[in-house]
């Protein structure tokens, strides 16, 4: 399943799964970056879990659950975090965005009382390179506040 | 440039992902010694894309998470699958009751992307000298349970560990689980010093299990990480400490001896010298950590 659709592929084994979503899958949102596992910018959740598809090969999704922010929200229907990363201003180049906002969405639904060190330790792994993290905090605490 | 080579695609490969142990062991058997065994994949992925790794075959073995996944309790045994993930250790609450340092590791592991699919049982195999989970489960006295085709077999975790990037299990074996002794008697501790708190390799880790009743530790162990070719039993500290009156003077002896047990290196993260500093400074915060909880009302 991806983005709640049913998806059947051919693949090659050696393709990873953000290779196969950002060129293949039409899933752009999908960024590469380090292509290490250490940027970020490839989150994706795969069983409702945050994981860097850049470590993760194609064909290991058969039969799972893949949700990238193309996903999570429409642009009539955002989610939370995608409506407050807007309010927020938490955007600059914007190429670290969908990860963040993939790993901000698993934060709010699964980590709702988690302290501010708590936030930024669950983000360490979301690198943004223009300016700093400061916004996308807020837009995680102004999602909780208005739901 | 170095990340330019990561643009160029993996090389071809054939991957398997056999959905029971049966077929899992017949794939061992029909790619001889061509194959590579992957867990989660975070090491491995990135083992591919430098060339490091140049396997024919890959068997993933992400089909089998039922049998080799898991975190349970039963017969006063923590019995934590292979296929379980550092986020599912994390956040157990029998890995919090039993196993306190584990779950202190866990906790610190790569980032939340990579605990998700990060599994102890691949950070084991990888058999790093800096292995996040090792010095606590040496501590913790956890054993490992090894599966082939033919049966299975029990080691000590240190034993798993035969030298830096080194496993010691024989071809067509998996590790099936790990086993840690469910005592609630034992007070655990991990701790670190890395370059940067997230997402880095350990510099120096520690972890220290000890009981203690009438002023006195019980049996005790003090294991260290990224000071030898492999995570080690600081012996002469675990010694020391066994027995020994629960103070703060003893802490700091342990301490001297578990500085005296390492065997570092130099390398890009920290001398040797500081590397054995470091060992001393944070066994000694561990073990009264421990003596400051067991204080506690």
């Amino acid at each position: 399943m991806l983005n709640g659709v049913s998806k059947t592929d051919e693949i090659e084994p050696n393709q990873t799964l953000c290779d196969y979503l950002h060129d293949l899958a039409g899933t752009t949102s999908v960024k590469k970056g380090c292509d290490t596992g250490e940027c970020g910018a490839c989150t994706v959740l795969l069983d409702d879990m945050p994981v860097t598809s850049c470590l993760v090969l194609a064909p290991q999704i058969d039969g799972r659950d893949v949700v990238t922010a193309e996903g999570l929200g429409k642009k009539s229907a955002p989610h939370p975090i995608q409506r407050e990363f807007v309010e927020q201003d938490a955007v600059q180049c914007g190429y670290c965005i969908p990860g963040m906002i993939v790993t901000l969405s698993w934060i709010f639904e699964h980590a709702p009382g988690a302290s501010d060190a708590e936030i930024r330790r669950l983000m360490s792994g979301n690198l943004c390179r223009c300016t700093g993290y400061l916004q996308q905090v807020e837009a995680l605490k102004s999602a909780r506040k208005r739901t | 440039m170095k990340s330019f080579q990561y643009l160029a695609p993996i090389p071809s490969f054939e991957y398997v992902a056999p959905r029971s142990l049966t077929e899992l062991f017949a794939a061992f058997e029909s790619h001889g010694k061509e194959f590579q065994i992957m867990a989660g994949g975070t090491d491995l992925m990135i083992a591919l894309k430098e060339r490091i790794a140049t396997p024919k075959v890959v068997v993933d073995l992400g089909r089998l998470r039922k049998e080799l996944g898991g975190i349970s309790v039963e017969g006063g045994v923590l019995r934590i699958g292979a296929l379980a993930t550092f986020s599912q250790i994390e956040s157990s609450a029998f890995v919090e009751k039993y196993a306190g340092a584990l779950r202190q590791s866990a906790a610190n592991v790569g980032t939340l992307q990579i605990r998700s699919i990060a599994t102890l049982g691949g950070n084991l195999a990888t058999a790093s000298p800096a292995a996040d989970s090792a010095p606590p489960l040496i501590a913790l006295r956890a054993a490992v349970t090894l599966l082939s085709g033919s049966g299975q077999r029990t080691l000590p975790v240190q034993a798993i560990f035969t030298g830096p990037k080194r496993n010691g299990l024989r071809p067509g074996e998996i590790i099936s689980s790990v086993e840690i002794p469910a005592d609630v008697g034992v007070r655990s501790a991990w701790t670190r010093a890395a370059v940067r708190n997230e997402n880095a390799l350990s510099v120096v880790s520690v972890a220290v299990a000890s009981t203690i009743q009438d002023g006195r530790f019980g049996p005790s162990r003090v294991a260290l990480g990224a000071v030898a070719p492999t995570p080690i039993l600081a012996e002469k500290a675990s010694v020391a400490m066994t027995g020994s009156p629960a103070t703060r003077e003893q802490a700091d002896k342990v301490a001297a001896f578990a500085a005296e047990d390492s065997r570092p290196i130099s390398d890009i993260r920290a001398t040797a010298h500081y590397r054995k500093h470091l060992v001393r400074v944070l066994t000694r915060r561990l073990i009264l950590q421990i003596l400051s909880e067991a204080n506690a009302p």
